[in-house]
């Protein structure tokens, strides 16, 4: 044993009392209510996240001008998981247990809400997840603290197999990301894809790292089978950059390709988006005709001087149904708030809405359209001939999520 | 498969190869002159991609001349980075041990990397392909787009460029006197300080390079320094560490492989630079053009 | 312990007091309501790396053999706790106690491969087999969970944020001692002969690669234990656990505290941990900043002060006696 180890350890261990205490002074004031939102700030989910943060922002000031809620004020806390799982994980616990907050809202990666949703059961505290979409998370993943207020990936899946299985491909190839929402997502598409069109044959699935962007070597062995059609489970800036890619190896002229044409997608792609795709989005502003909607639209374009992506209204939507849960419970804390969750009706931006009380899932369905070039927006596309597919249609039946649910693991 | 599509699979493979080549081969180069493996080889390479997105939207890109202006400032500028590297750190480390160097590069990659984060944001990014090269070429009745065709000439005009630098002038004797008696060379009236700062400001205009030609083919992020240095790991140690020629063999072996794996074995292809390397290290430590350790 | 002056009794005494502190600290933190539990967790998990950082030293500072895979065992056993309890609904102590012999195995099975290179080939190899088993768990999506990991290991209910504590506490404390006993003993002793005069120790009748892969498997084993504790305190296990960059953190813990003394490693570790978190609570985006200051304290230890925070007290300590 070398000379004075153990002192050094002692005074380190002082010095680190210390710390704490200076660490740990700062308290929280009784009259707010703390919203910890764990995001992926950077990397291919960058985009998605500056709509969300605004989508937050607005409504947090609008509830905050208006006297907050129950009396108190919303605020807003943000840790960056970097779509990794484990930095997930230990933000949400650190912004439970450290910044005291109250209710959490998710990720963009379903990957890091399915490790942050553990969390909030550990913990009992209420999360909510407006990007993230995991079926998982409601099914062999269910926690009773957690809701879901965008279409989830069964409903995704389901409701474009919905969708194609109309068109006259029977040949498709798969390329998704290879985590679990990639995995869920083309799961559903293919078994509702194989019961809709048993004559439809799956060639080929690529899996591709959540995060590659670079899709050379990918790109010539999903064509190498000679698809009619592709079906591609990225999002976000993984999307555009195998769009952008795809182009020049002619895909678009051998098959078109189906996706998620959410608005930050399209309008990261530009003019590099080929027309007469079919897609989905989640919630696409031009296309959902109600009153709250255009309200919303014009003050968010008067606020922040663009239109509002998927990804603003969805985070919106759900801090509507979070704050009509406050204020229903007459509560803000979770364990109150958890009770009128599953059932609650509220109204949001795409209308009359309601929380399933088997897996706490929203009833929201995709919006399927076609892209198209569009007079009022010069430098991207939009999609045009867009129809809701209604959750009801392709989401789990009640007796399939218990069924799932019982196999929690 | 086809012989139209394993031929289309080879030239878009040796493709991928050219462009780890350009990498890798400054990587290489370093080590076989500093006997330092340079872990933020990495993350100068990323520096350069997100100058480049930077410069690309001052000159308002997709002229063929805006892209020229960007292959031509760019690596010489992360070069001149590099310069400073070596003359304040690298040079103090040179007669430490391999942990003690290994670790000085590895605080500059946390270092680099964070100030990108710093100061690029976290923002996928990417240059447009000039118009010229945005296109496609009918390769065997598939498509191939032209910019692969570009990086397929560009990579050999490196690598006989390097070979040229090497083989037939005075520099290149010196620098490959430097890799062989790095000890006789100082007495020879050599200036081997000289030598090996230039020989590192080569490997980074190559690491710039290779970053420019990246950030035209794909987007670029955060973590493009992390991974492309362990690619070029794999690469150089396959090929013979300080040996370019091994990192062109190395370069081209990942780069098709990576491509013919994907089609028979799906995801479980990218375990294969992996897979060949430890190989390599276990049959041959020294790579397949390199020689075993003095 | 060779003789007691009175300098190992003040030793023997801080060292007491240091691990009685140790033992009551959560008591104390637990009044602290929602943020002691948070400390309590932080400072569980600053013993499981310290115990990561200690094994890693074993091959590092009293080998001499620079390891840039050694994430690989302690992600090993990570993922040995995770499948254990989760698919074959094994209890957490069997799982925890499985997990040093699945590191120890494949440690073996590389150091095997290993051992046989010296220097800076036996650091890329190591990456190298690091890298290529973090691809495989990386891949192997129906077993592994790929890239989403596996999630909600199961907690014994007596395992709260406390007992978990002292736990881990415990199993650190007897680690601690059984690794002061093999850098003591004979083998020990070999091993740093080898470290310092690899030719002596050959002439002497030591079977140096022998000697070198039996340490390999030894340290492999530690932080198979380390890693099938974090798991089990985050409570899933995923492929980031055995990447090349998870294998530098015990590195650079080594280098800052100090890789010629036992405890060093487990110092430099600690601290490391505790800055960065420390950094976060004073703002949330100095995290941001975080990789730019510990690589600048890596650069100024790396020039100035090679023998790590250990030695530097030491020089100071020398200085103010003399």
């Amino acid at each position: 044993m070398e000379h004075g180890k153990w002192r050094v350890l002692l005074a380190l261990t002082l010095i680190m009392f210390s710390g704490f205490f200076l660490a740990s002074s700062s308290a929280s004031a009784a009259d707010v209510i703390k919203l910890g939102f764990i995001a992926d700030v950077s990397g291919i989910g960058a985009p998605f996240y500056k709509s969300q943060k605004a989508g937050l922002d607005m409504f947090i000031e609008e509830i905050n001008a208006a006297g907050g809620i129950l009396g108190k004020k919303l605020e807003l806390v943000v840790r960056d998981a970097q779509l990794k799982p484990d930095v997930g994980a230990n933000m949400a616990r650190e912004l439970i247990l450290s910044e005291k907050c109250e209710f959490l809202i998710g990720p963009t990666s379903s990957a890091v809400a399915l490790a942050v949703s553990k969390v909030s059961k550990e913990f009992k505290k209420v999360i909510f997840f407006h990007t993230s979409n995991a079926e998982a998370l409601t099914t062999t993943n269910f926690q009773p603290y957690m809701f879901q207020v965008v279409p989830n990936t069964g409903i995704e899946g389901r409701g474009m197999a919905l969708v194609l299985s109309k068109k006259p491909y029977k040949k498709y190839s798969l390329i998704g990301p290879d985590y679990a929402y990639g995995h869920d997502q083309l799961d559903s598409f293919t078994k509702e894809m194989a019961k809709r069109r048993p004559d439809v044959k799956i060639l080929d699935t690529v899996w591709v790292k959540l995060g590659e962007s670079n899709f050379s070597t990918f790109i010539p062995t999903l064509l190498a089978k000679k698809p009619e059609a592709i079906y591609a489970a990225f999002w976000g800036g993984q999307l555009s950059a195998f769009i952008k890619q795809a182009k020049p190896y002619g895909v678009f002229k051998q098959a078109p390709v189906s996706s998620l044409y959410d608005l930050d997608m399209l309008r990261a792609t530009g003019l590099d988006m080929p027309e007469g795709l079919t897609g989905y989005a989640r919630a696409p502003f031009y296309a959902i005709d109600t009153p709250q909607m255009k309200a919303f639209v014009k003050k968010y374009h008067e606020k922040f001087k663009e239109w509002p992506a998927d990804w603003a209204i969805m985070a919106y939507d759900g801090m509507t149904a979070l704050t009509q849960a406050i204020k229903e419970a007459k509560s803000a804390e979770s364990e109150q708030v958890v009770k009128v969750l599953g059932g609650l009706k509220f109204n949001s931006l795409r209308g009359e809405r309601y929380i399933r009380p088997v897996d706490h899932m929203a009833n929201v369905g995709i919006y399927a359209g076609v892209t198209a070039k569009s007079p009022e927006h010069k430098h991207f596309l939009i999609m045009k001939d867009v129809k809701e597919v209604p959750a009801e249609e392709v989401w789990l039946s009640v007796e399939e999520v218990k069924k799932l649910q019982a196999e929690q693991k | 498969m086809t012989w139209q599509l394993f031929i289309f699979m080879l030239i878009n493979g040796l493709c991928q190869g050219m462009l780890l080549f350009i990498i890798a081969s400054g990587l290489s180069l370093v080590f076989g002159v500093l006997r330092v493996i340079n872990f933020a080889h990495g993350s100068l390479y990323m520096i350069g991609a997100f100058l480049a997105y930077s410069l690309s939207t001052l000159l308002s890109g997709e002229s063929l001349l805006g892209f020229l202006i960007l292959l031509l400032v760019i690596p010489p500028a992360i070069a001149i980075i590099g310069f400073v590297l070596e003359v304040t750190l690298f040079r103090r480390v040179y007669r430490e041990e391999h942990l003690l160097q290994l670790l000085l590069t590895y605080a500059l990659v946390l270092i680099l990397d964070d100030s990108v984060r710093v100061i690029w944001g976290g923002d996928p990014r990417s240059v447009t392909r000039p118009d010229l090269l945005a296109g496609s070429v009918d390769v065997m009745g598939m498509a191939l787009p032209s910019y692969n065709v570009f990086i397929l000439v560009i990579g050999p005009l490196i690598a006989f460029g390097m070979w040229f630098l090497l083989y037939r002038t005075r520099t290149g004797n010196v620098i490959r006197a430097a890799v062989s008696f790095p000890d006789t060379l100082g007495a020879l009236g050599v200036n081997v300080s000289w030598v090996m700062t230039s020989t590192f400001m080569l490997g980074c205009w190559l690491a710039g390079l290779g970053g420019v030609l990246t950030a035209a083919l794909s987007n670029i992020d955060l973590g493009i320094g992390m991974e492309k240095i362990i690619e070029c790991f794999a690469v150089v140690v396959i090929g013979g560490l300080g040996s370019v020629g091994g990192a062109l063999l190395g370069s081209l072996i990942i780069g098709t492989g990576l491509t013919f794996f994907q089609l028979p074995f799906g995801r479980w292809a990218l375990v294969f630079p992996y897979a060949l390397m430890a190989l390599v290290l276990v049959i041959r430590p020294w790579g397949l053009f390199g020689k075993p350790e003095r | 312990m060779d003789h007691m002056t009175s300098s190992s009794r003040t030793q023997w005494i801080s060292g007491i007091t240091l691990i009685v502190i140790l033992f009551v600290l959560p008591v104390f933190l637990n009044e602290f309501g929602r943020t002691g539990e948070y400390w309590i967790w932080v400072s569980t998990e600053m013993i499981i790396m310290a115990l990561f950082a200690m094994s890693l030293n074993l091959i590092l500072g009293f080998g001499g053999m620079v390891s840039f895979g050694h994430a690989a065992f302690f992600g090993v056993g990570a993922y040995t706790v995770a499948l254990l309890t989760k698919k074959a609904d094994l209890p957490l102590f069997l799982a925890l106690a499985a997990a040093p012999f699945t590191a120890a195995i494949t440690a073996a099975i590389v150091g095997w491969f290993c051992v046989r290179l010296l220097g800076l080939y036996f650091a890329i190899l190591t990456l190298a087999f690091g890298q290529l088993l973090y691809m495989i768990v990386f891949q192997w999506y129906t077993f592994t969970g790929g890239d989403d990991g596996i999630l909600g290991i199961p907690r014994p209910e007596i395992l709260g944020p406390t007992n978990f504590y002292w736990f881990c506490l415990v199993l650190f404390l007897i680690c601690f001692f059984v690794m002061k006993m093999i850098v003591s003993s004979s083998f020990g002793l070999s091993i740093k002969t080898i470290r310092e005069n690899m030719e002596r120790a050959k002439f002497i009748g030591i079977n140096v690669r022998r000697y070198q892969l039996l340490n390999f498997i030894i340290a492999g084993a530690f932080a198979g234990l380390a890693g099938g504790m974090l798991a089990e305190l985050n409570r899933f296990a995923q492929p980031d656990f055995l990447h090349w960059s998870k294998s530098a953190e015990p590195i650079l813990a080594s280098l800052v505290g100090g890789m010629y003394s036992l405890a060093g490693p487990a110092i430099g570790s600690t601290v490391l941990i505790f800055l960065k978190i420390f950094l976060q609570q004073i703002h949330p985006s100095m995290v941001e900043l975080w990789a730019i200051v510990l690589g600048a304290a890596i650069l100024v230890v790396v020039l100035f002060a090679p023998s790590g925070l250990v030695g530097l007290y030491q020089n100071i300590y020398k200085k103010f006696q003399s």
